[in-house]
């Protein structure tokens, strides 16, 4: 069985529908990623997962069962989402970020082994634990966003283009996470632009067009997938940049 | 100089009281974004709940000071409910929460007039204890209204409670992270629709608070939530949705304002409080301490 399914998910919001039928599965300890153009539906996709928004037709299932309706259920069933633009909360400090990441949880002993983890996988995050979250750079605010996803403890994480706007060498560093998390017995879910990093490291991928699944397999199939190649790996311009 | 401090210790004690009800506006601002123009009349009807637990049901000061808080806190989650939550639902603009609240404001104000009627009722003395009556005591040069000290002190009791719970306590601070960014809040399994009630019920339980203080150093009647407008500018300008703002600019602006009833006229002391709003307003629109608009828009 399937850790997530999504199954002939219709959404529609603002009058527009950007989401037409999409159906895709996610394995326990798989990393699958989800690439396309902007406005493909990529973000809408993971925002109706984690319950922002009400599909118009068809339904999510979390480890065979349907999700529930507000965020806050779905984050304590398991499914932890980090979003677009990594919305720390800069009026509060790192170690505070991190706190609310476990918000939900009240096994003290199991939070103070994941918070040594989160530390020791960014270093920079415990040097700066005092400090607001706002004045860190991007890149270190990508990684408190990550951290407080691992304080959070879902077994599945969705993550909305976490190397958008970020320096090439800080992008590298990100995906090198990803691949941590997974090792951490993390399952995730990828939503990504640059297109050739994100199926370098994902086990399967789909390829969403205009709110449609266009193309599913292998993430090293579909990288060698000759129209895929022309619309998303033939230039690498579309790197950091943001819609 | 004599003169001086009395101004100085009267300004302490009003400012005291306008913090308490700019803390409601503010604390509403920094999750909801809008201005909530109910709170007046909610510290309103916290004056009569006050005044009719003391005088129609004979409870003791005590109790009716706190059954007070509660009904109040009780109310403004009913408007949140009733009024605002289905706006939200819809993702209705912003000006509509402000008409909404203005709405309820004079729903409310109206509904006492019609039914309790206009006019003013006075706190029983005899019923009040003895650190509330009437009188003054002397502290050195400076006296002091018992009034003033008992609103001094509850302000300061109610203020610091609130802050330690909003800066040392989980829920607390789910609070600002919420303020901060509702969806992000959400993703951390926040219950945000609590987090709201949360706040509505607090503001609520300080205007209960506020109301009966007001009301036994002046007198209770429907109008009074014209009153608190003073407070709304004291939180504009300290900075909406910041509490140290609202706090710092309730202080400013009742000190502001005793000096020029003092020293100038008491007629010119409300020109000067709303001068100062347009001038805060055109030179720094997010108050003293306020977020900037660019995060708040």
């Amino acid at each position: 069985m399937s850790l997530l399914g999504i199954r002939d998910l219709h959404v529609s919001y603002g009058g527009i529908r950007a989401l037409k039928g999409v159906s895709l599965d996610v394995e326990p300890g798989e990393i699958v990623t989800i690439i396309g153009a902007n406005g493909a539906g990529k973000s809408t996709l993971l925002n109706t997962v984690s319950g922002f928004l009400k599909p118009t037709g068809g339904y999510v299932e979390f480890k065979g069962q349907r999700v529930g309706r507000s965020p806050a259920k779905i984050v304590k069933a398991g499914v932890c989402h980090v979003p677009e633009g990594r919305l720390v909360f800069a009026n509060l400090s790192v170690q505070d970020n991190l706190s609310l990441g476990a918000y939900l949880r009240s096994d003290r002993r199991k939070m103070a082994v994941d918070l040594d983890r989160v530390y020791a996988l960014f270093p920079r995050l415990k040097e700066r634990m005092r400090q607001q979250a706002g004045t860190l750079s991007g890149g270190e605010q990508q990684m408190l966003a990550m951290g407080r996803a691992l304080m959070t403890d879902g077994e599945l994480v969705l993550m909305d283009e976490p190397s958008l706007g970020l320096a090439p060498l800080l992008v590298k560093t990100v995906f090198d996470i990803i691949l941590e998390f997974r090792d951490l017995g993390k399952t995730i879910l990828l939503v990504e632009q640059n297109a050739f990093k994100a199926l370098a490291i994902a086990d399967r991928a789909y390829v969403l067009e205009q709110g449609k699944v266009v193309k599913e397999g292998k993430a090293s199939e579909v990288a060698q997938d000759p129209a895929v190649r022309a619309a998303y790996l033939g230039s690498k311009s579309s790197d950091g940049k943001s819609d | 100089m004599a003169q001086f401090l009395q101004q100085l210790v009267n300004g302490i004690s009003i400012g005291s009281i306008y913090a308490l009800m700019a803390v409601g506006y503010s604390l509403v601002y920094s999750i909801m974004n809008f201005s909530n123009f109910a709170h007046g009349s909610v510290i309103m009807l916290g004056a009569y709940f006050g005044y009719f637990c003391l005088t129609l049901l004979g409870l003791p000061f005590g109790l009716a000071f706190f059954l007070a808080a509660c009904g109040t806190a009780l109310v403004a989650v009913v408007i949140e409910r009733l009024a605002y939550k289905p706006l939200r639902d819809r993702k209705a603009p912003f000006l509509y929460f402000i008409i909404t609240a203005m709405g309820m404001s004079i729903f409310i104000d109206n509904g006492v007039i019609a039914t309790i009627g206009p006019t003013p009722k006075i706190f029983p003395l005899a019923r009040l204890p003895e650190f509330i009556r009437g009188g003054t005591i002397k502290l050195g040069v400076v006296e002091v209204g018992r009034v003033d000290v008992a609103m001094f002190v509850i302000t300061v009791i109610c203020l610091v409670a609130l802050i330690f719970f909003i800066d040392y306590t989980r829920v607390g601070k789910a609070i600002q992270a919420t303020a901060y960014n509702m969806k992000a809040s959400a993703l951390m399994g926040i219950n945000t629709s609590f987090i709201i009630i949360l706040v509505f019920a607090i503001g609520g339980a300080l205007a209960g608070v506020a109301g009966v203080l007001y009301g036994i150093k002046y007198q209770v009647y429907p109008q009074m939530s014209g009153i608190t407008m003073k407070s709304f500018i004291a939180a504009v300008f300290g900075g909406l949705g910041s509490l140290p703002g609202a706090l710092l600019g309730s202080l400013l602006l009742a000190l502001i304002e005793t000096f020029v009833s003092g020293y100038l006229s008491t007629q010119l002391r409300d020109i000067f409080s709303f001068l100062i709003l347009i001038a805060m307003l055109v030179i720094r629109p997010s108050g003293i301490m306020g977020k900037s608009m660019e995060d708040k828009a």
